[in-house]
């Protein structure tokens, strides 16, 4: 490992590396040393483009750019030097001769990089009296993401992006010299399933997307660290949210998990949390055969009381259970204690299967469908026979997953229950046939652990509350369990308990729990990354 | 099949002496450029195959080169040179008077599609300020009137 020296800090950096990679790689950069740049992004090619990452190295008698110069031993760099400075104004007096300066109007202000540096190192007055560029504004370039080409300062990262990650190459660089422009062919539009990452990693407004452009001004927003529940791959996010509102998801950096990315449906899928489409009711079948609303607290109080009816009436065999691969670790954990304490006939798990590709995108369109399996749940399908066959009389049931995979035979399957509880985010058909149904917390609403598809244990926390009362699956199955008498539930549920009683008595997740997994997750024992 | 046999069998040769496919792909458009005069969209994507890699990668490269066109094009470009030492020697004013003289601005098309006007960059033949280019031709020691009798020649 060579030692380098960055403004006189002696520091130790992987070797084969360039300056600005060794100092990604040992965290440092924008973080303790700040080499603006443009061009460069740690998951993409090397540029070398747009210059403004130069830096003064030691016998050497031209600034060199960090991006593509390697690390030597013994090599020294100053980054804070009046040469750099001017250096980086002429860059930025450069780059702003062709800019708009349509800031007020422009929807990446206040998180645009030119902004940034155009403060830090930009001249107060152009010296320029010639015409601007003029260019394309306001064009779509696929479905998902609008293009400025005035905004546009050639970076290609973009361009880079669609080729060496989607591999669909849409975005080129068009003409030559200072007439260069990014744009697609008109007949091949940008459309690929990872496309709206070009908004994240375009340094200016040139490309935005059309879901989150003038929703509202970025400086409004908190960020919430959350993982996306679209599959089982569990990208890591910043949720962010304004007034309780979920305004949007951008990727967040694990390179173990999503690199600097995420798919467009998965982040679309922040839509999901305050959608028209959640639960926000509890409701008791009556006498009449309607939904009542008896109140939240009294719906988990007649659910229970209902199911030791059943339990009394066909044995605790009648019962079976099933799990919802969106829930997570700490919730399943608590109801793989209620299905065993109860002696619950059978109980698994219905995970909706979809397309997969080798980038992100899992075949399994659930958060914690490992984590589900981890905790013993198997199959939906012999839960369901058992429901068909007559065996059995109730059945607990989270989410509605098993409507959307045909194979297990939708409503139907559930018609020769006497007891249907359903704990859901979503409305779904399942409530028109479900006795006792009660709204539950999204992944975004609440302490817990999901499991990706590799075995790595992932921390979700509350980035908004929701505005009608929902508890998490785990606290409503511990009022059950409470209700039911049965042993293990007289604690309450505190999520960070149940996840660390889970860690010592669950082999698979040993050491593992809540507290511990980090902002960047944690392997499963058995997993090796 | 818009590229024909022939410019076929020739385009294959062409592959043959480039240590990777896609070298040939100047070549190509040079030849393409010959049978059509410019780059259709379908002529892009049969490069594209016969180069295994994508329309874009085709047109990405038409853009790059000014001789290269990715529409129909009039029948003659007349292009000024502007660069310094043209420029000294009156290339302006002389572009200025034929965009007057044809009632178009430089990269515009006449009208009647028999040739665009436009200006360029240095051509080497700075010693013969101020010169254009007419298709594959050189004109040099220009003034208007010599430059206007050269275009209003043309077919
Ligand atoms: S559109 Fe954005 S990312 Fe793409 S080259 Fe321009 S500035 Fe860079
Ligand atoms: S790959 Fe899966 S987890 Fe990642 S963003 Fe897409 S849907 Fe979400
Ligand atoms: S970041 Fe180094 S040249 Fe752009
Ligand atoms: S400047 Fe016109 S030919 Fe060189």
């Amino acid at each position: 490992m060579p030692r380098i020296t960055v403004d006189g800090e002696i520091i130790e950096v992987p070797d084969g590396r360039t300056i600005l990679q060794a100092l990604d790689d040992v965290g440092l950069l924008m973080n303790g040393v700040d080499i603006p740049h443009y061009c460069w992004h740690p998951k993409l090619s090397i540029d070398g483009s747009c210059r403004l990452c130069q830096v003064e190295v030691e016998g050497i008698p031209k600034l060199q750019i960090a991006c593509n110069t390697s690390v030597q031993e013994g090599m020294a760099i100053r980054t804070d030097t009046e040469r750099v400075r001017k250096a980086r104004e002429g860059v930025m007096e450069l780059l702003l001769v062709n800019h708009p300066l349509d800031c007020p109007i422009c929807d990446q202000a206040g998180e645009c990089k030119l902004q940034d540096y155009a403060y830090e190192y930009g001249v107060e007055a152009s010296r320029t009296r010639e015409p601007r560029r003029a260019l394309k504004k306001n064009v779509d370039l696929g479905s998902t993401i609008k293009f400025d080409q005035e905004r546009c300062i050639l970076c290609r990262r973009c361009v880079r992006f669609c080729s060496e990650i989607p591999g669909t190459g849409e975005l080129r660089v068009f003409n030559r010299g200072d007439a260069s422009v990014i744009d697609v062919h008109p007949d091949f539009p940008l459309e690929n399933d990872y496309s709206m990452n070009v908004a994240d990693i375009c340094p200016v407004g040139a490309l935005t997307t059309q879901d989150f452009r003038f929703k509202i001004r970025v400086w409004f927003l908190e960020d919430a660290p959350g993982i996306c529940t679209g599959c089982s791959n569990g990208c890591n996010v910043h949720i962010g949210v304004a007034n309780n509102k979920v305004y949007r998801y951008v990727p967040r950096r694990n390179d173990d998990v999503n690199d600097t990315w995420i798919c467009d449906s998965g982040r679309m899928s922040y839509k999901q949390i305050g959608g028209g489409a959640r639960l926000k009711e509890a409701g008791v079948r009556g006498e009449a055969g309607r939904l009542e609303n008896t109140g939240y607290e009294a719906a988990v109080r007649e659910a229970a009381k209902r199911l030791r009816s059943m339990i009394e009436e066909h044995g605790a065999d009648s019962v079976v259970v099933l799990a919802s691969a969106h829930a997570t670790n700490e919730d399943l954990f608590t109801l793989r204690r209620l299905s065993d304490g109860l002696g619950a006939g059978a109980d698994g798990v219905a995970v909706v299967q979809g397309k997969s590709d080798a980038l992100l995108i899992k075949a399994d369109k659930a958060a914690n469908a490992a984590g589900a399996r981890a905790l013993g749940f198997g199959p939906a399908g012999p839960v369901l026979d058992r429901i068909r066959d007559g065996r059995a009389k109730a059945a607990i049931v989270l989410g509605h997953d098993l409507l959307d995979e045909s194979h297990l035979g939708g409503t139907e399957a559930l018609e020769g229950l006497d007891l249907l509880i359903v704990l859901d985010v979503q409305q779904s058909a399942l409530h028109k046939v479900a006795d006792v149904v009660i709204p539950v917390r999204h992944a975004a609403e609440k302490y817990g652990t999901l499991t990706n598809h590799a075995g790595r244990v992932q921390r979700v926390e509350p980035a908004v509350e929701p505005a009608w009362e929902a508890w998490s699956d785990g606290e409503v199955l511990t009022l059950m369990g409470q209700a039911l008498g049965l042993e293990g539930f007289e604690d309450g549920y505190d999520p960070a308990k149940i996840s660390e009683w889970m860690s010592e008595r669950v082999s698979a997740f040993a050491g593992v729990h809540l507290r511990v997994v980090g902002d960047q997750g944690r392997p499963l024992p058995g997993e090796r990354a | 099949m818009v590229i024909s046999d022939e410019t076929r069998s020739k385009i294959d040769a062409e592959i043959g002496n480039f240590p990777q496919r896609r070298g040939a792909l100047l070549p190509a458009l040079h030849l393409v450029h010959k049978d059509h005069g410019y780059v259709s969209t379908d002529v892009a994507k049969e490069l594209a195959e016969i180069f295994e890699i994508n329309p874009i990668d085709v047109m990405e490269v038409v853009s790059f080169y000014n001789l290269f066109y990715d529409r129909p094009q009039p029948r003659h470009h007349a292009h000024v040179c502007t660069n310094l030492p043209c420029s000294l020697r009156g290339a302006r004013s002389l572009l200025r008077r034929l965009e007057s003289h044809f009632g178009v601005r430089a990269g515009e098309a006449t009208p009647d599609g028999k040739l665009v006007l436009g200006h360029e960059e240095c051509l080497g033949a700075c010693a013969y300020a101020p010169m254009m280019r007419v298709d594959d031709t050189y004109f040099e020691d220009l003034d208007f009137e010599k430059a206007k009798t050269i275009l209003d020649g043309l077919e």
